[in-house]
């Protein structure tokens, strides 16, 4: 990477490279030149959402070119308006750009998320989830680690409660994006979140209190 | 990810959701300046291994930014 990274210091703001000075100062301004600077963050933001809904076009196979054009504005448009909110957070511990980027990206990945599931009901998780739900796509891996596995699913029926299992099932074993599910109840993707990271800590747990966390099954490839 | 590891997730402490967007910037270009985020930024390469919209985001946003650079 070209542009060097800004060095934080304590008591001592970071430097921010002229380029991201300069989108600040034009932005935070007035008249033809913030004009100007709006034209080109929004074309920066569209840019963004076409290379995520690019990456997805698999998942959006059956959304027209148009819709899918329609989405990327949206999702810029959308953007847009969060990068201006929050123009004041920019601390300038990154380029300009790679802060913007990510807003755009977020907001096309949720978008594509939600279209992809438009018409579909979720999925309920089953009673049976462990004999639905495919680890990791190898038919050996249940068998290989049987007594872990059925030790996961006792502690799924006794130690979390009905929202945990519920949560943490459809997402981990029913494969619903949280952005979907979010959506769907109406709260947020790090509502979500905290409500699986609270289930994952609470079988662990127990788990460990068991001695079933002591060996390579639990070890991250 | 499989399903054990979707179930019971990282092993080490991480950050939120909110929190990882707040950083993920910092992060994508610290790593690829190979100037180790983890030390800098911690929890948070955690929170990408357990969150897949987190992670799908992160990618997306190394390799628009790699792209950019390269």
């Amino acid at each position: 990477m070209s542009a060097a990274v800004a060095v934080t210091l304590p008591g001592v703001d970071p430097v921010m490279d002229p380029e991201s000075r300069a989108w600040v100062a034009a932005l935070a301004g007035d008249g033809a030149d913030r004009e100007a600077a709006l034209e080109r963050l929004h074309a920066l933001l569209l840019r963004a959402a076409r290379f995520e809904l690019g990456r997805r076009r698999g998942q959006l196979a059956g959304v027209s070119a148009g819709e899918r054009h329609d989405l990327a504005v949206q999702a810029a448009d959308d953007a847009m308006m969060a990068v201006l909110a929050r123009l004041a957070d920019f601390r300038g511990l990154s380029r300009f750009s790679t802060w913007a980027y990510k807003f755009a990206l977020l907001e096309a990945a949720t978008k594509a998320r939600r279209m992809a599931w438009r018409d579909r009901e979720l999925p309920r998780p089953p009673e049976d989830w462990l004999a639905v739900a495919a680890p990791d796509g190898r038919p050996e891996a249940a068998a290989e680690h049987a007594e872990l596995l059925a030790a996961l699913r006792a502690a799924v029926a006794e130690v979390l409660t009905p929202h945990q299992r519920e949560v943490l099932l459809t997402v981990v074993a029913g494969r619903v994006p949280l952005d979907v599910l979010a959506e769907r109840r109406g709260t947020t993707r790090g509502a979500l979140y905290k409500t699986i990271h609270d289930a994952r800590r609470k079988l662990r747990a127990h788990l460990a209190a068991s001695g079933l966390l002591a060996g390579e099954e639990v070890t991250r490839r | 990810m499989s399903l054990i590891e979707g179930l019971l997730g990282p092993e080490e402490p991480e950050v939120g959701c909110d929190e990882c967007f707040a950083e993920l910037d910092r992060y994508v270009e610290l790593e690829l300046a190979g100037a180790d985020p983890d030390t800098r930024l911690p929890g948070l390469r955690a929170h990408l291994a357990g969150c897949l919209a987190c992670r799908e985001e992160y990618q997306s946003l190394r390799d628009l930014v790699s792209g950019d650079d390269g």
